[in-house]
């Protein structure tokens, strides 16, 4: 057993000493946080700066409410308008006149509100150098828009606060029903379930990949004939699938803290910056156990096939071949999402997520989207688990052959003569 | 008796499918002696050697080495340079050397003293901290040496051993093995350099389609051909060679030349020819045959047999 430890322990240090692995730990949470502090930083700072504008009415009964209504505030504090001057009923020539200013900087930007404006039949005019800069013109448009309603309302006698009173919308709130309570409902469940089992995808192939690329590089070294005259074929090969899933474990150990440092001061950030709330994305202790178990057996069963593929092949193309088949067995159960998304309890979905080799993302996909009865949990880590044994016994008896081969990949027949040898 | 058998093969036969790899082969190889395993490519040795080593378990027949049948411990008192050299080439040339050691049973204090000497002791030092791929190739095949070597294996196997190595190199590496023997280690050399085999090994066996063909002490094997080989230098046209009835075969390997008697015939003969044809005969021995002709004569015998 101390050798299998050896083996497990020069795997999982040769792997996690590599600028590959140090890069991909380190950089992506470190670019993904820059990118997440760079944007709270910026929606911070958009101060942006105060307009000074002059307004131009010419029937003389809505500057007033609009300029009532440009009471926006920049992040620092300071109003997003400033208006210089308010001219009724301006005489002819003075949109020349401000025109000039503003071409030279005097003035920033001025507001045209024609008569009549209120009957609909002509728009309100914003004269501007920089029309880029009215990210506000959201606000404009509102405050103008207000005036005018506001305007005409008061002609037939209506107040405009009743009318807002009236028309307030009723906001409709979609809450999940599960066993532990409810939980309000912002679309977390698909996204979370999605990124689970996209999770789940990723790792299977990156992690099944590099046991295959760990197994073959001993072999087209021939290191592996120093090792086996050393110790038995399947500590080797154990300890190659074990070392390759404590670094996947790191790696991820390592991500999930930092996401998690992320989100609280994220949500800390954009509290303070009143960005609004964030969906909370919330995983249950049930959600992360089955994570964990889904992952070791998925990436047992799959490490085992990638496994004996690194081992019955002898270069690079040939592994490129054969492994190809297994690939699409993984990329096959993403494909199949959107079954158990439309609906996860249909016999389809219940089929789908016993097949072993789909089992570790599709059942997990269920887990996330809507608790299973327990039996088929059962059933499904039942069957998995077999197929499981039954696989990292198969590799282990082509491992324990075919390092030792070179030359031509084996066929299908060949292979079954392997098992069987002693 | 037992006791000065490091490794007893008895009728050990290995199959691969169809192919019958080693044929019944036995073999008992004396402790602390240098045994050389000899045969042409496909003969069946490395099968032979990875069977001794574990590796393979034989169909039929049984291993035993120093007085016990193989078990796991056995592969901690075995040493294996392979044929085939492989290193982890990304890692670091000590910390390739630990590993293989711990694999050997050592511990990491043990291992890290055994290494730093063995080091040293091949001028490998100042080489510890780089990593397997930087190093020459004769480098790494004297790393690869270590890593056979550093736990002190009573029983050591190196299969063509000098490969690639310069003489410098080689004679390091050959009087460590002297050295090692000396200690008590038993040597099984695996080997093509019939040279080689003739300067270092005290009994041999040598294996063709899987069976022995011809089997013991190196010493006794060659008396047995008897001095029926002439070494000769001479100047002058090679003529006086061409003599049906004394001379069976011809070597030239440009300044010596081997000629290979007829049975009972005289040697005599031979210079009496040279003599009257006025060809200088620089030197003139009557040696046994060499292990070389004794490999060809019995490979391609059995071959045609």
């Amino acid at each position: 057993m101390h050798k299998l430890w050896l083996v497990i322990k020069r795997e999982y240090l040769t792997r996690v000493r590599t600028k590959g692995f140090i890069f991909s730990t380190v950089i992506v949470p470190v670019l993904t946080i820059g990118i997440l502090v760079m944007q709270i930083v910026t929606a911070s700072r958009q101060t942006g700066r105060t307009l000074n504008i002059v307004v131009l009415d010419h029937d003389g009964n809505l500057a007033s409410a609009v300029i009532k209504g440009l009471d926006g505030k920049l992040k620092n504090g300071q109003p997003e308008f400033h208006v210089v001057q308010t001219l009724e009923r301006p005489p002819a020539g003075t949109e020349d006149n401000l025109r000039a200013q503003v071409l030279n900087g005097q003035l920033d930007a001025f507001l045209v509100l024609p008569s009549k404006v209120t009957d609909g039949e002509v728009s309100a005019e914003f004269h501007t150098r920089n029309p880029g800069e009215v990210t506000i013109s959201g606000e404009l448009n509102h405050a103008v828009s207000n005036a005018v309603i506001g305007e005409r309302l008061h002609a037939r006698g209506v107040d405009i606060r009743d009318v807002a009173q009236v028309v307030e919308e009723v906001g409709l709130k979609v809450i999940k029903v599960g066993a532990h309570g409810e939980t309000e409902e912002k679309g977390q469940t698909i996204i979370i379930a999605i990124v689970v089992g996209m999770l789940l995808y990723t790792t299977l192939i990156i992690y099944g990949v590099a046991t295959m690329r760990a197994v073959m590089e001993e072999k087209t070294t021939r290191v592996v004939e120093i090792l086996v005259a050393s110790t038995r074929p399947f500590y080797l090969l154990a300890g190659k699938v074990l070392g390759v899933a404590a670094v996947g474990l790191t790696q991820y150990g390592i991500w999930v803290t930092v996401a998690a440092l992320v989100t609280v001061y994220g949500a800390a950030m954009a509290s303070m910056a009143h960005a609004g709330t964030m969906p909370s994305l919330h995983l249950s202790g049930f959600m992360l156990g089955s994570m964990l178990v889904f992952f070791l057996l998925g990436y047992l069963l799959y490490a085992s096939l990638y496994a004996a593929v690194g081992a019955m092949v002898s270069t690079d193309q040939e592994a490129q071949q054969a492994q190809t088949p297994i690939t699409m067995l993984i990329v096959a159960a993403v494909v199949l999402f959107n079954i158990i998304l439309r609906d996860p309890n249909s016999t389809m979905s219940v089929a789908l997520s016993m097949i072993p080799f789909f089992a570790p993302i599709l059942m997990l996909l269920r887990i996330a989207l809507q608790t299973p009865p327990f039996w088929q949990i059962a059933l499904c880590l039942g069957i998995l688990g077999l197929t499981t044994a039954a696989l990292v016994f198969l590799a282990a008896r082509i491992y324990r052959v075919g390092i030792l081969m070179y030359g031509k990949r084996p066929s299908l027949a060949e292979l079954a003569k392997w098992v069987k040898y002693t | 008796m037992e006791s000065d058998t490091a490794v007893n093969v008895t009728g050990v036969i290995k199959r691969f499918d169809e192919v019958l790899a080693v044929n019944n082969l036995s073999l008992r190889i004396k402790a602390g002696s240098v045994f050389g395993l000899l045969g042409p490519n496909g003969a069946g040795k490395t099968t032979t050697l990875r069977m001794i080593l574990r590796i393979m378990v034989p169909d039929e027949g049984s291993i035993e080495m120093l007085g016990r049948p193989l078990t796991e411990s056995s592969q901690d008192r075995i040493g294996y340079l392979p044929e085939e050299r492989g290193l982890y080439t990304r890692m670091k040339v000590r910390e390739v050397l630990l590993f293989l050691a711990g694999l050997k049973g050592l511990d990491d204090r043990e291992a890290g003293r055994r290494v730093d000497e063995w080091l040293e002791r091949l001028e490998l030092n100042q080489w510890a901290a780089h990593k397997v791929i930087d190093l020459s190739k004769g480098m790494q095949q004297k790393v690869q040496f270590i890593a056979a070597v550093v736990h002190r294996p009573p029983v050591l196997i190196l299969d063509e051993p000098f490969t690639g190595l310069d003489p410098v190199n080689a004679g390091i590496i050959k009087d460590i093995m002297l050295d090692l023997r000396q200690k008590g280690t038993t040597i099984i050399l695996s080997t093509h350099r019939m040279e080689q085999v003739e300067m270092m090994c005290d009994s041999i066996c040598l294996i063709n389609k899987g069976q022995s063909v011809l089997d013991g002490e190196l010493a006794a094997i060659k008396r047995s051909y008897g001095k029926n080989t002439v070494r000769m230098e001479y100047e002058g046209d090679a003529g006086f060679l061409d003599q049906p009835q004394v001379v069976a075969a011809v070597n030239h390997f440009g300044a010596v030349t081997e000629v290979k008697l007829c049975p009972n015939a005289d040697s005599q003969e031979i210079l009496k020819a040279a003599v009257a044809r006025g060809v200088r005969i620089n030197r003139f021995e009557l040696v046994e045959p060499p292990l070389n002709d004794i490999f060809i004569e019995k490979v391609s015998g059995v071959a045609h047999a």
